[in-house]
């Protein structure tokens, strides 16, 4: 008898139990096993990029920093989209449609980040090559930190591929502090932009990571740090302005001189951005949603025959490429108040306009996430902020000489030396330069403006600054996550 | 199976007449009718009914070891020759307990037969062993081979239907070859609630394979005491499968075949709109659309689709045994059209059970089953049916295709369809059983389930043209041509060890065990277009003939999509079972399981499964003699925990994505790119389910009244569902992670009563049985928050009709509440309302009291689950007759008219819409008529009372009289015509109440599926 059940056992043992029940999935890469080689780090680290296509990484898909903006209503057709109306008037509440979208999305680009960030320096490969990966991966957790940091303040701070399902909020001021590390990390190991082979351009460059960085200081206040990395971007001779204004934004810019960071779109649906889908032109050609749509009060920003405005804002008749844009059907053309004042006009964002005459085409559209006028205009509000308004008009009157498309008779050169002045012009410029690019509503609440700007349109000083952290992930924090002031 | 007695006789096996058959038949007759022997004996005799000491009549008498007997005269007298070497009789009569007698030496004998009553040392088959009936101390249930006749189907489960109390089976859909949902006690957890089935010992997950013919019996393991011994796969209950032998049967071959044919046709069809009452409402909706109603064409689409259809079964076994051991050979062949043209199934199945006698200890043996089959699958034409405007025409004048407005024309899509499925199956195991020391029987059984599974699915091109000639939408521009094999292979090795002993008062019945078992599964599909000719020789992904016309160029790679994916997974457990009894009175039953999963990480693949059970057998106690009437009296109950292990367990690895996706360079190229995919959840386990069992058995009046009463109690916990992550984790929006986090709980009582008896020559058997359900969702998620709903029953517009809460049952339909009919503007201004609605528009209520109308007064407005499932069974015997019916039904579930509900576009209308609103005060149920919107959102409009009693089967049989019999040399030869689904009471409009779904949480909506056909067939059976 004995022998029976020690045969019985001895089998057991024999197989090995613990071995038998080791079984990997098959066909399937796991975690584990990934990435290990030098062919999987460059896999992890263009999958960093391709977040930056994802639809919701603009905001959850809509652009509704501009329809918090005095730039941008919601536009579309006014049955389309109703959940994003809330934006316009400022009474978007912590369930607001987009929020979370953004929000998982931006932590979907760090987690992609932070597998090249804590794997990657760990495979045996050319050591160069191994470097500039996790530098590219830093700078773009840094992008997507900056964007959380900007938009809803303090946030958990994830630098692990396997962060604890509870996690506090940092305070914006230790975010801060790691997108700096990041960005200083990056500056040290990438290349400048010439230096990248034409298949690799589009990658995150040295001046990408200043140009970001002058941006982050500017956020703080910190106009001497964001002074020396502006003028570091400027000073490397990497950039230049696009001499035709449209190119900056435009398919004959793109990753052209102009440049210094942006998202690289096929026109198909598969490689290319619906970001400018969202905005494209509704109805006739039938090019997208048409979100984001000028309103009065952008087009009365633009000094009088500034060519800016018509590249900002489509209109109804307008002819691009040939096509007669015609619009939407069920939209009205013009939109009154009681009073009969007009309130808006059916008009499209100009800048995401990609040549084509259908929806697919409109993919195409590489967003400029940071161009060399944005680091012009930033180098001159930094200087003028650091008591130095010579050299920053300098710089402002080179993107209004651009501006200019040299017609002498529009956009004189500013020479105003007041600081208080000085910043209200640059301030100014950036609004018309940069309009419908998504700065706006940033500008006008680093700088303080905000409250005497949108208040007529509901923003409530101390609450307004910060989006709401989504309500879904208050829920599901099940008390680690508080919310911000007032909301 | 019953180790007291030798094997009783089958006294039934059913089939029917085929001149092919028969003529085979009349062959083996004549061959064997050649035998005669020399020294003869001659018996005479007379039987007697051991109760009452009448004479019976009919009664069969078989020669031991022979394919020769006779039968009692009116008088109950009988006389038979017995060859030399013959001695035993064996005396069997419907509704008594087989007898055999030792004859030797003797002449002259009488005989009484007792009325059957389920023996209390019956021996009942349990997971790896048999306990004497006496002992069992869990709930379990028993099909008897007969029983699984009653129905012909490729499925066996479909004859348990109304025949175990406790177990619900419902159609999913009536296409030949679809499997039914089997549910035991409930609805267990939101993943699969299907049951496993052990087949002589081989554990599978479904039991198509299987001829009814071939077996022997089957028992439903319902609670923690029968289930245990299966551990993390026993949650859903287990079904045991016996197949035959040929073990008890000596001597000359015992040869059965039988046969039966029967047509299929639709039970009933939906009332639909005619063509001009069509055009009515169609000129109500949009004045003007015909004009003049009286002259639109009038098609009945349900009529040109559905058609009768033949469904034919035939079997031929061969069994018998010796000393040396038995063998039972048998081949089956079942073959059905469906009711829909290009539906069918046809399966061939080659059944081999051998044992041999190594020599008095070591015995050896096999049961395979090869089981070939080939299936044809319809498209989904029931849907266009429904929907198929009833004035257009099937055809043109040409005999063409006519065009059917937004759906197809269903004709046109069965003509282009070619969707077939064909394969083999192989199951079965070998063993060896040594016993040891007499009472140690150690066996070893290694066991294999295999299949291949070859798939092929061709459209030609084609186009449906619109009356002027140009394209309609329902065209293909070029061919298609899909291909998918798939193969599957499991290995099961199983070692245990049983005691059985027993010594003065004390009984031990005892097992222990090793199992060890892989599965592995794996397919490979590729698809192309444009086959370079339509017909079958070409219907292959071969580059060479898969041609881009408009390039003229061999496109291969454009047009060719290959996929391969495989699975596998392994698994050991260690299994005991002590059964102890004390006086034949008090039984205790332990039971403890241990599976070691590869599906789960290492921390957690051990689980450990353990029950423990109690049983009084009362009627042995002295107080009870006193106590006339009671024959039969125990109380049982049992408590223990089992796992459900049929879990999507890959959830558990943290996957990696790969794509071409990054865009980079100049120009924009796009760039292969990879990284870490959604999380897995290392932590993932089996679910597991916690069940308790108080049940009474009781018979009265030599058990001619039988009882059984079980109260059942089972909560599920730890069931996988996917809930939403903080963002932080990086998994992106809307991805989900599986947890083990969800509880549902179920409850109820079961019962089965049953009363035989014999009023002179009539022998008959009532039995009703039933189940009450409770089904509750104890926890989901967090139970707060954005988890705490999982929403479910999605329609094909994308509307979701089901939610899953605490607090309510699993899949429970949701919608808005109706409290009649807008009457006229003033009530519509008066009342909330969605911005849709109009006067003569459906009322929908403001449940939340808001005084707004939107989406938060959606509410739950039914139940898929039944209240009530039950059966009611009728078996009679009269003289060479007999008969039997089964009534199967269900209380108190509600049905979602999805098909109903998805209206994009104008679609035929059901008979009601008749009584539309069409002004103040005409109707204040049935909304004015529109194509579809607002009131079609899904509201408790769409949802009908799913009660039901259906005509499950009916039997009437002829048994041969014994002279004709004895004449032809056969033991048995019955004719009998059956008919299943004869009708069904219920109050629903569809094709059938019974809305199955593999899905728990897509249950009972009717989303057009294939109707269940009605069968009569005619069948002969016999044996010699």
């Amino acid at each position: 008898m004995k022998r029976f059940f020690s045969v019985l056992f001895l089998t057991a043992i024999f197989l090995g139990c613990e071995g038998f029940l080791d079984v990997n999935p098959q066909g399937e890469l796991t975690q584990e096993s990934f990435p290990v080689s030098a062919s999987d780090a460059l896999l992890a680290t263009n999958w960093v990029y391709s977040t930056l296509r994802v639809w919701n990484y603009h905001t959850g898909g809509f652009p509704f920093l501009e329809f918090l903006s005095d730039d941008g209503a919601k536009g579309s057709n006014p049955n389309d989209g109703v959940d994003q109306a809330p934006y316009d008037n400022f009474t978007h509440a912590t369930t607001q449609d987009g929020l979370d979208r953004w929000w998982n999305t931006l932590y979907l680009g760090i987690r992609r980040a932070n597998v090249v960030i804590e794997n990657v320096p760990l495979i045996q490969m050319d050591e160069d090559l191994r470097a500039r990966y996790v530098a590219e991966a830093k700078f773009l957790r840094a992008s997507f930190y900056f964007d959380l940091v900007r938009g809803f303040g303090g946030v958990p701070i994830v630098t692990t591929t396997n962060p604890p399902i509870k996690l506090a909020r940092a305070t914006s001021q230790e975010v801060y502090e790691l997108i700096e590390t990041d960005l200083l990390d990056a500056i040290d190991v990438l290349p400048v932009k010439s230096a990248y082979a034409t298949e690799d351009i589009g990658r995150a460059t040295k001046g990408g990571a200043q140009a970001l960085l002058a941006k982050v200081y500017l956020f703080q206040n910190d106009f001497e740090n964001a002074e020396d990395y502006a003028l570091a971007v400027i000073t490397s001779n990497e950039y230049d302005l696009e001499s035709n204004f449209y190119h900056a934004n435009g398919p004959e810019g793109e990753q052209g001189v102009e440049s210094v960071f942006e998202i690289g779109a096929a026109a198909d649906r598969t490689a290319g951005n619906q970001y400018a889908n969202t905005q494209g032109v509704r109805g006739t050609p039938n090019r997208g949603w048409g979100f984001n749509r000028p309103t009065i009060d952008l087009r009365n920003a633009f000094e009088d025959g500034d060519p800016r405005e018509q590249a900002t804002i489509i209109e109804l008749g307008d002819v691009i490429d040939d096509i007669t844009i015609l619009g939407d059907g069920p939209t009205p053309d013009v939109t009154m108040d009681e009073e009969g004042n007009v309130i808006e006009i059916e008009s499209y964002n100009r800048k995401v306009w990609y040549p084509g005459n259908n929806t697919n085409t409109q993919f195409g559209h590489n967003r400029r996430l940071i161009r060399y006028a944005d680091v012009l205009l930033m180098a001159a509000e930094a200087l003028n902020e650091n008591d130095q308004p010579g050299q920053a008009l300098v710089y402002l009157n080179l993107v209004r000489e651009r501006a200019r498309q040299g017609d002498p008779g529009i956009l004189p050169d500013i020479t105003e030396t007041d600081k208080d002045l000085l910043r209200d012009i640059i301030i100014q410029e950036r609004r018309v330069e940069l309009a419908m690019e998504g700065h706006r509503f940033w500008d006008l609440v680093r700088t303080g403006k905000a409250p005497e700007v949108l208040g007529p349109l509901g923003f409530i000083e101390g609450k307004h600054e910060l989006l709401p952290v989504p309500q879904s992930e208050i829920d599901l924090s099940q008390g680690s996550l508080e919310q911000n002031p007032m909301w | 199976m019953n180790l007291d007695t030798t094997q009783p006789m089958p006294s039934q096996q059913r089939s029917l007449t085929s001149t092919f058959f028969f003529g085979l038949l009349g062959l083996i007759l004549f061959s064997s009718a050649n035998s005669t022997a020399y020294a003869q004996t001659e018996i005479t005799g007379t039987v007697y009914d051991a109760e009452t000491l009448e004479t019976l009549p009919g009664v069969n008498i078989l020669i031991k070891g022979t394919a020769r007997g006779t039968s009692t005269d009116p008088e109950g007298n009988f006389r038979v020759t017995l060859q030399e070497g013959e001695t035993i009789l064996v005396f069997s009569f419907l509704g008594f307990e087989t007898l055999e007698v030792d004859v030797t030496g003797r002449t002259e004998i009488e005989v009484q037969l007792r009325t059957v009553i389920g023996t209390l040392d019956e021996m009942v088959v349990v997971g790896y062993g048999v306990v004497k009936k006496r002992d069992v101390t869990g709930a379990i249930g028993r099909v008897s081979s007969e029983e699984l006749d009653n129905v012909t189907s490729l499925n066996v489960e479909q004859s348990l239907q109304g025949k175990v109390s406790g177990v619900q089976i419902t159609s999913v859909s009536g296409a030949p070859g679809a499997a039914a949902a089997v549910r035991i006690r409930g609805v267990g957890t939101f993943n699969d609630s299907s049951p496993i089935y052990v087949v002589d010992g081989v554990i599978l997950n479904d039991i198509s394979f299987l001829n009814s013919a071939d077996i022997e019996s089957m028992e439903i393991l319902k609670d923690a005491s029968a289930t245990a011994i299966y551990g993390s796969r026993g949650a859903n209950g287990v079904v045991l499968v016996q197949t035959k032998s040929g073990s008890g049967i000596v001597g000359e071959p015992r040869v059965q075949f039988s046969t039966e044919t029967g047509i299929q046709q639709i039970e009933r069809t939906i009332d639909l709109l005619n063509g001009r009452e069509y055009a009515i409402i169609a000129n109500e909706i949009r004045s003007g659309s015909y004009n003049n109603v009286d002259a639109v064409p009038n098609t009945d689409w349900q009529d040109l689709v559905f058609d009768t259809a033949p469904i034919q079964n035939h079997q031929l076994s061969v069994s018998g045994g010796s000393e040396r051991g038995d063998y039972y050979v048998s081949v089956g062949y079942f073959q059905q059209e469906g009711i829909i043209e290009k539906s069918s199934y046809e399966r061939l199945t080659i059944k081999l059970n051998n044992t041999y006698k190594l020599n008095k200890k070591i015995k050896i043996g096999n049961n395979l089953t090869i089981a070939p089959y080939k299936q044809q699958i319809a498209p989904n034409a029931t849907f266009a049916v429904y929907r198929a405007q009833p004035l257009l025409e099937p055809f043109y004048d040409d005999g063409s295709f006519g065009v059917v407005y937004n759906v197809g024309n269903p004709l046109a899509d069965i003509e282009y369809s070619n969707n077939e499925n064909s394969g083999t199956r192989l199951v079965g195991n070998v063993f060896a059983d040594a016993i040891i020391r007499n009472d140690f029987l150690l066996r070893s059984s290694f066991g294999v389930d295999a299949s291949l599974n070859r798939a092929r699915n061709f459209t030609p091109a084609f186009t449906v043209f619109n009356p002027d000639g140009t394209a309609s939408q329902q065209n293909n521009d070029f061919s298609d041509i899909f291909k998918r094999e798939s193969f599957n292979y499991n290995w099961l090795w199983e070692n245990t060890l049983s005691y059985i002993k027993e010594f003065d008062k004390h009984s031990i019945n005892a097992v222990g065990g090793l199992s060890m078992q892989q599965t592995r599964s794996e397919f490979l599909q590729l698809s192309g277009q444009n086959v370079i000719r339509d017909g079958e020789d070409f219907w292959y992904v071969n580059s060479s003939y898969i041609i881009d016309e408009a390039n003229g160029i061999n496109n291969l790679q454009a047009n060719t999509n290959g996929v391969n994916d495989a699975n596998y997974f392994n698994m050991i457990s260690f299994l005991g079972r002590v059964v102890y009894t004390y006086n034949q009175k008090y039984v205790a039953t332990l039971t403890y399981r241990a599976d070691g999963s590869s599906k789960f990480a290492k921390e957690n693949r051990w689980g450990y499964f353990p029950s423990v059970a109690f049983a009084w057998n009362i009627d042995q106690e002295k107080f009870m003699e006193s106590i006339s009437g009671i024959s039969n009296l125990k109380v049982r109950t049992s408590w223990g925990i089992i796992g459900n292990e049929k879990i999507e367990y890959l959830r558990r690895f943290s996957g990696v994505n790969s794509d071409i996706l990054a865009v980079l360079g100049f120009p924009d190229t796009p760039y292969n790119a990879a990284t870490y995919g959604r999380s897995g959840n290392p932590d993932l386990q089996w679910e597991s389910t916690t069940q308790m069992d108080v049940g009474m058995e009781i018979g009265f009046m030599e058990n001619n009244l039988t009882m059984e009463i079980d109260y059942y109690n089972r909560t599920t916990s730890d069931i996988l569902i996917d809930l939403t992550t903080p963002g932080h984790l990086g998994n992106g929006q809307g991805q989900r992670i599986t947890f083990n986090a969800a509880e549902v709980q179920n409850k109820g009582i079961e019962f089965n009563v049953e009363w035989q008896d014999r009023v002179g020559e009539m022998a008959y058997s009532v039995n009703l049985l039933g189940n009450t359900i409770h089904n509750e969702v104890q926890t989901i998620g967090g139970n707060s928050g954005i988890d705490s709903v999982l929403v479910g029953g999605f329609l094909a517009n994308g509307q979701s009709v089901t939610r899953s809460v605490v607090g309510r049952p699993i899949g429970a339909f949701f919608g808005y509440k109706t409290d009649g009919i807008f009457q006229n503007q003033a009530e519509l201004d008066a009342y909330p309302h969605l911005s849709q609605a109009g006067v003569g528009d459906l009322r929908f209520v403001d449940v939340n009291g808001d005084g707004i109308l939107n989406g938060e007064d959606r509410t739950f407005i039914g139940s898929p689950i039944p209240d009530f499932v039950y059966g009611f069974n009728l078996d009679l015997y009269y003289k060479n007759f007999d008969v039997s019916i089964g009534l199967q039904g269900q209380i108190g579930n509600e049905i979602f008219n999805g098909k109903n509900v998805v209206r994009p576009d104008p679609y035929n209308f059901e008979q009601h819409v008749w009584d539309r609103w069409t002004g103040e005060g005409t109707s204040n149920s049935e909304p004015r008529a529109t194509y579809g919107g607002y009131n079609f959102l899904p509201s408790d409009r769409f949802i009908h009372d799913g009660s039901f009693l259906r005509l499950r089967s009916i039997i009437i049989g002829y048994q041969l009289p014994t002279s004709v019999k004895s004449r032809l040399k056969l033991q048995d030869a019955r004719f009998y015509v059956k008919a299943n689904n004869l009708f069904t009471i219920t109050k629903y409009t569809g094709y059938t109440p019974e809305i199955g779904s593999q899905s728990v949480i897509a249950n009972g909506i009717d989303t057009g599926i294939y109707p269940i056909a009605r069968v009569i067939s005619f069948g002969f059976n016999t044996s010699f």
